[in-house]
């Protein structure tokens, strides 16, 4: 079986971070994960961007790291269609805090990325990103405790789940080519994929 | 009159996404946030079809596909179940609990309008 969305939870690596003496996941683009332990998780941004959800009483809290697929210059219609994908990434997220024990009206958010950070890229992917998140969580009802969305630069986000904490570290360099080619591939394979998640009758 | 639909999420943004795929297609739809609310806004209702999501508020999707199913207005409508969820033993609770079909998303508007022109 197909997954739906190239939101995979198993291929994020643990680790032990010295700096910050617990477990750390770091999760690429197109994963997320959710936990109810005291960890941090990582990730680098460029025009992707994150949502670091919690429930402050379970003191449960989880990231993902996405990108809308929208093909250069596509129009308006086009860009709906692709926030499935956004949502999808969402909802993947929320539902397994919800199986870790946080309740949906508690949920609060923190979001990152979305910088204009992909040369030779005409469209604002980023702000398409970001622009997705806002209207999202805005839509659900989920307050936006923080943001640091936009401009030039990638970003290293660490998210305390327990604590809700996060350290933003703005990367000098716009010409972080692991970053980018990280993006890069992870959008070609997203637009390049056809976006069905598996389908079953059972009659 | 159009076919009438009944659409539950408790993302409204999920919510939008189908209710336009579906109305742009000609259907009229409902909506509701939650198992619960589907039962009462279900209640009286001709509906044709029933797309639930699982995980929600106050009553998951199963539930609600068991509880309909109960009901004899509702013993033979069409129930889709769309759903981040794709573990094999959640589908088989679908499938006993009386779901017509299970969907995983992200949806293509395409591809959900072609299972649903199937069971329809």
């Amino acid at each position: 079986m197909s997954p739906p969305v190239p939101l995979v939870h198993g291929r994020a690596s643990k680790y032990l971070d010295r700096n910050f003496n617990r477990q750390a996941m770091k999760i690429l683009p197109g994963e997320f994960y959710a936990t109810a332990e005291d960890e941090v998780i990582v990730t680098v941004l460029g025009s992707c961007v994150a949502a670091c959800v919690m429930d402050p009483i379970a003191m449960v809290g989880g990231m993902n790291h996405f990108m809308l697929p929208v093909k250069q210059g596509e129009r308006d219609p086009d860009v709906f269609f692709a926030a499935r994908y956004g949502a999808a990434a969402m909802e993947y997220l929320i539902n397994n805090l919800l199986h870790l024990g946080a309740q949906r009206d508690r949920l609060v958010a923190k979001a990152f990325g979305g910088g204009k950070v992909m040369r030779g890229m005409s469209t604002d992917v980023g702000g398409q990103n970001v622009d997705f998140v806002r209207e999202f969580l805005r839509n659900e009802g989920i307050p936006l405790w923080s943001e640091d969305m936009g401009g030039p630069y990638p970003r290293k986000v660490y998210f305390f789940p327990h604590t809700g904490q996060v350290l933003v570290k703005r990367m000098e360099s716009t010409h972080n080519d692991t970053v980018l080619n990280r993006e890069l591939t992870y959008i070609q394979e997203v637009v390049g994929r056809p976006m069905n998640g598996d389908v079953e009758l059972f009659t | 009159m159009g076919r009438l639909i009944l659409t539950v999420d408790d993302s409204s943004t999920m919510r939008q996404m189908i209710t336009f795929t579906l109305k742009g297609a000609g259907f009229d739809v409902l909506e509701a946030g939650d198992g619960v609310e589907a039962l009462g806004v279900a209640a009286g209702k001709k509906l044709d079809l029933i797309i639930t999501d699982v995980n929600m508020p106050r009553m998951d999707g199963i539930t609600l596909v068991q509880r309909l199913r109960a009901l004899p207005e509702f013993k033979f409508t069409p129930i889709l179940v769309l759903t981040t969820e794709s573990d094999a033993s959640m589908k088989q609770k679908g499938k006993e609990a009386g779901a017509t079909g299970w969907i995983v998303k992200p949806f293509s508007p395409e591809k959900l309008l072609d299972v649903v022109n199937k069971v329809l």
